[in-house]
This record gives structure tokens, sequence and C-alpha cells, in this order.
């Protein structure tokens, strides 16, 4: 019902009357199942077969979430209602080979249907209903192996924004795991492991703004878990500051970067709420040498670029933090910020409308 | 998103040069041969989209003025029957309740006045239904679950205060903690995601945008910061994406431009130019729009193209709230 990138030609052909034919079975066998699957449910015959029909239909279907929801109601009377009891060795498989044969079913679903909310959802529950039965190593291995399975996921589209939300979800599932097994290592190992994860992905693509996003929320957690003091703060912004400006300079018509710059400089200023800063004793004169640097590698990328209007948007975002600081500074002059105002009005036409509040804004 | 009610506007059709067009017969009857195609497979795999579908044709209809374009007393049946004991919606008869179809449910019987009509018909109706959805509130954190097994989404939060307003039930719910977790969810951008820590979305920066103008508190939203994230999403062809570095698509022209309506900064992107892009994606022969130029209409497409034009003062369209 919602299509996206499907060509218009390809869906009007006009059918033959055997194609016609062809496609009125194909919706009588489909409805056929579907009643099969709803008077099964509605009997209450939770059976290993009846989830074999649910199987069926969810793989013609994934989007239909009635049948996700029977799924679950066939699965929770299938299921034990307590954790089994590890010295009874009576049928101690089972109940995992419901929750392996669920990882694979959405695992399968989500390589054709990445953007599926209800397979995602399945498949969180389907891993708290394992944990539910599992001790706390054998839960910590469940979640460890999502990394890896949306690892892949995001190989094959790394914006999925789908993908990441399950990532963060799955990190704070492990921490909550590894935080009752009072495991504080290993929480620090998650966190930087995840920063590195995010490094990766930038590396290979510096457009990915969603790889900068995560990286912005991931650094004061790493902080916090490193003790991080004073010093290695401002080390962690220098870092971050040198990498991005390699960045601009690559490619600096790409708007992702200037997002994550623009991160950056909010967290110097003395607005930015304390447990986003990166470095939390900043002082004014640190502050005014950050603004005056970053202006002046901005300006000097001007000179390759002069038609690059995030370049002039940078530098009257930075002048105006610099002037919360220092008003009466010699840095700049209204008229070079007039003069960036100008530029953006030439070369970004269509949002003269802010452009010209800008000036009303910054008395241009 | 709701309907006002009020005379279309001004200018006459005859003034638009070619290309600006809106082919508004043609999308009339693209709308209304949707219900017709059951000889179509795409029909049977898509009815857990039967009530938000039929809310979407029934918006467009409204907006081009043919709100007779449609059985009112079939729709109101069809939505009723919906309906589940528990008071919430299913996507079509037999499929089970749902927030995202209880609210379309709700939307589609304020479209037609037909409040009344639900009390007559299922008494203490209304009641039930806002139960129904302020059931789904977690009391801890102010947001709202989907159903009963769980998922949650600022999509949900959104569409239950719109529900519940639209039926003046807002005090069933604790709307100052609603407010709460939108503000946990809120990035460096001024934008807000599906859930704290998730990345600024345009779907997103719509449901929680409009969810605290509903709750009476956009002064909570930094309005150039988001407005300058908004403004970036229109390209060089003047369609809108959805977030960075992403392609256009028609359906943005909604999520985007309904904020920067309730921000107040419309004039922050180029209209002309949307609108021009907006008419490339229709289908000038067949009806209905698509998400870019050439490719296969949807309703949903349909439906977000025409309020987009409609924000964009097109002319001889209703008014639309972009709340
Ligand atoms: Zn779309």
């Amino acid at each position: 019902m919602a299509s996206h990138g499907i060509s218009r030609t390809s869906g009007t052909l006009v059918r033959s009357e055997e194609q016609r034919q062809n496609e009125l079975q194909q919706i009588a066998t489909y409805k056929d199942l579907v009643d099969l699957v709803n008077t099964k449910v509605a009997e209450r015959q939770y059976t290993v077969e009846v989830l074999g029909l649910v199987t069926k239909l969810l793989n013609e279907n994934p989007e239909y979430y009635t049948i996700w929801n029977h799924r679950r109601r066939v699965l929770i009377a299938l299921l034990p209602a307590t954790p089994p009891d590890s010295d009874d060795a009576s049928s101690p498989e089972r109940p995992h080979e419901f929750i392996d044969g669920d990882l694979q079913l959405t695992f399968a679903l989500l390589r054709k249907f990445p953007k599926c909310y209800w397979i995602w959802n399945h498949r969180n529950w389907i891993l708290r209903k394992g944990e539910s039965m599992s001790d706390t190593k054998l839960a910590s291995r469940l979640w460890s192996g999502e990394l890896q399975l949306v690892g892949k996921l995001l190989h094959a589209d790394s914006r999925n924004f789908h993908a990441w939300s399950y990532r963060r979800d799955v990190v704070a599932q492990l921490q909550r795991l590894q935080a009752k097994a009072a495991d504080s290592a290993a929480v620090r190992g998650l966190v930087e492991s995840e920063f590195e994860y995010t490094t990766k992905m930038i590396k290979a693509n510096l457009s990915n703004f969603s790889a900068w996003h995560n990286r912005s929320k991931l650094i004061p957690r790493l902080l916090n878990e490193r003790q991080a003091n004073g010093t290695t703060r401002r080390k962690m912004l220098e870092d971050e500051l040198q990498l991005i400006c390699t960045a601009i300079n690559t490619d600096p018509f790409d708007q992702s970067i200037w997002f994550y710059h623009q991160s950056l400089m909010s967290t110097i200023s003395s607005d930015c709420p304390r447990e986003s800063m990166i470095v939390q004793d900043l002082s004014n004169g640190e502050r005014l040498r950050h603004y005056a640097r970053e202006m002046e590698y901005i300006k000097e990328i001007l000179e390759d670029e002069a038609d690059c209007k995030w370049i002039y948007e940078s530098l009257l975002s930075t002048a105006s933090f610099y002037v919360q600081v220092e008003a009466g500074t010699k840095a700049f002059t209204t008229l070079e910020m007039q003069s960036w105002l100008d530029q953006l009005r030439r070369l970004d036409p269509l949002r003269r409308g802010r452009w010209d509040e800008l000036g009303r804004r910054l008395n241009l | 998103m709701s309907l006002v009610s009020g005379p279309g506007r001004g200018a006459g059709m005859t003034e638009m040069p070619a290309e600006m067009r809106l082919f508004a017969d043609k999308h009339v009857r693209y709308i209304q041969s949707l219900d017709t195609r059951k000889d179509e497979l795409e029909y049977w795999l898509t009815e857990h989209l039967r009530l938000n579908g039929l809310y979407w044709g029934l918006t467009a209809l409204y907006l081009l003025g043919h709100s007779d374009a449609l059985s009112r007393s079939d729709i109101i049946d069809f939505v009723l029957s919906c309906l589940h004991d528990n008071g919430g919606f299913g996507a079509a008869p037999g499929h089970d309740a749902h927030m995202l179809y209880t609210v379309s449910g709700v939307q589609i019987l304020a479209t037609l006045d037909a409040f009344d009509e639900l009390e007559k018909r299922i008494p203490g109706g209304r009641q039930k239904i806002g139960k129904y959805i302020a059931d789904l509130q977690d009391p801890e954190t102010g947001t709202f679950a989907g159903d009963e097994w769980g998922e949650q989404d600022t999509r949900f939060l959104y569409g239950a205060l719109n529900a519940l307003s639209l039926m003046g039930l807002l005090d069933l719910v604790n709307v100052d903690k609603a407010v709460e977790y939108i503000q946990s969810c809120v990035n460096f951008d001024g934008g807000y995601g599906t859930s704290p820590g998730a990345e600024t979305h345009s779907g997103q920066v719509f449901t929680c945008v409009s969810a605290l103008a509903i709750a009476g508190r956009l002064d909570l939203v930094e309005h150039d910061k988001l407005g300058a994230w908004l403004s970036e999403r229109q390209l060089k062809n003047g369609g809108l994406n959805g977030r960075p570095e992403k392609q256009e698509d028609v359906c943005y022209s909604w999520w985007v431009l309904s904020s920067l309506a309730t921000l107040k900064k419309l004039h922050w992107i180029d209209g002309e130019k949307l609108t021009s892009f907006i008419l490339q994606c229709q289908d000038p022969e067949l009806g209905g729009f698509a998400d870019r130029p050439g490719d296969m209409v949807d309703v949903f497409h349909t439906v977000f193209a025409v309020t987009g034009l409609s924000l964009l003062k097109y002319p001889n369209l209703e008014e639309v709230d972009p709340v």
C-alpha cells in the first residue's frame, strides 16, 4: 500500500485473462490459509502444527500483525511458564528449539523486509522469552548474538534506523545483564567496542549520519566509563575535532559531517547540559580559542570551495557562539558576518526566508 | 492531522501553467476505485492497512472538496465493524486491536462528525475507546505502547494524544509525563527519534512536535535549531527527504512541512519548488501520487501529497490542520 521506488510502468501493464485467473487462484489459496490460521487460533489449537501454518502465512505476509500476535499466543502455550530446572533432564532441549526457530524465522524475514516493524518487535519478544528461560550466562550469549545479526543488517543498509535502534537496545540489554553479574569491565568494554564500531562505519562512509549520531551519544557514556579526568576529556574533544575537520576537508558538501561538527560545537557552549558535555570544566578562554581555531580552519577550506554554503553557515553559527562569550570581539567583524550572510543568500536561495530571519536575529 | 472546515480558497485553476496542474478529478476517481480491486492479490496482502487506508483516502477526498465521494454510512459501518469490545480498533474485521488503527478509527469518526452515531450504536463507546488508549500509557515513563504486547514508540504517544484530544478525553492520561518522555527523546539538532537516544527522523519530529502542540507545550521546542534541520530536508529538485543525505520522497512533504507549519517556519523552504515536485509525482492519467516522479502510486503517498499541497496553499484545496 505504501510503495517506494517501484516504477509505474511495471505495475500498470494490463493482465491477460490467464494472468488474471492465476492471480484469482493465488488469492483463493492465500485466503484459505488466512481462514485456516484464524479458525485454529480462535479454537485455541495452540499446537506445533498450527505454529507451522503461522510460519507459512508470515512468510507470505510479514506485515500481517495479527498473525504475529497469534504466533505469540501459540508459543506462550507451548513454552514452559517457569524456567526449566537445570537438574531436570527429561526434555531440556525443547523450549530452546522454539526460541532458535523464531530467531531463524525473524532473521530470514528481516533480510527480506528490513523495515518491517512487526518482525523487529517479535524478535525482541522472543529474546526476552528466551532470557526468562535461561541463566545469566546463557542470556548474555543470546543477546550477544544479536550484535552480529544487526551488524549484518547494517552492512546491507548502513542507515536503517530500525537496525540502529535495535543495536542500542541490544547494548542496553547486555549492560543490564552485565550489571546484574557485577561485571563492570564488560560494561566498559561494550561501550568501547560500540564507539569503535561507529569509527569503522564512518570510515567506510563519511556521510553516514546514523553512525555520527550514535557516536555523539556514546562519547559522554564512554568518558564516564573511563572515569576520564579533565586532561583525557580535552584529548577526546581534540581528537573529535580533528576527525571532523579531516572529514570536512574530504567532502565539504556533505551535510552529515556539518551536523556532527555543529553537535561538537554545541557541546563546547556553556548552554550545553553538563551530562552531554565532553569537557565539563572548559574555561571561557578555552571556548574562545576553540571557536577561533574552528573559524580559521573553515576559512582555509573556503579558499578552495568558495561556493560551499555550509562553510558560511558554520562561520556564522560559530561566530554567534563566540559573541555569546565575548561580545566586543576583534576576531571577526560585522562586515565579515554580513558578507557570509550574503553568500548564503546567493548560494542557497531555497532557504532565503531563513537567511533573512537569521540576518534580523544577528542584527546584520 | 485533522480537517478544519471552511471555504476553499481563491484563485481559479485556469490560471495555472500546465506543469502546475493538479488532476483533482483523477485523484478522486483513483481513491474511489481502491475498494474495487478485490481481484488483485495486493488488495488482500494489505488488509492490515484497511482502516488507515480509509482515513488517508477520506482525508484526501475532503481536501479535494469531494467529501461525498464515499458513502458516509458505509464508512461508519466499516469503522465500527473494526471496533473490539475492549475499545480498540483493528485494521479490518477480525484483526487485533492496536493503537495505530484505533487512532485511524477515531480520526475517521471525527472527520465524519460521527461521535453521536457511535454513542447511539454503542452506548459509552467514546469512553471505552478512551480507556483503551489510556491503559496503554506506561505510568513509569509516560510513553505509550502499541498494544498489549508492549512495543513502544513515539508514534503511539502522538496517536494517543491526538485521538484523545479529538474525543475531548485528554484528562484520561498523564499529559505532563508524556511531555517529559518526549523531552527525553530530543537530540542536539533540536529533533526527536523513536525513543531516547535514537537519531532524529522527520516522521518522529512530526509526531513529537504535534504531540507537544496538543499538550500546549510548544515552548519546549528549540524552534530555530529544529527549523534549520527541517529546512535542510529540501533538496535541489524541490522535494524533501526524511534525514540528512537521504533521497527525497513525497510522504515527507507532510512530516516535514506540517512540522515547519507548526513552528511557523514554512517560509524557511521554497514552497513553489516543493509544489512543483509534488505535482510531478502524480499520475495524470489514472490518478494518485507516488513517492517520486514516475513511480507507482498508492493512497499513502496520495494523502500526504494532497495535505502537503494544502499546507502550501495550492488553490481550491480545503485547509488542513498541521497537527
Ligand atoms: Zn514515502
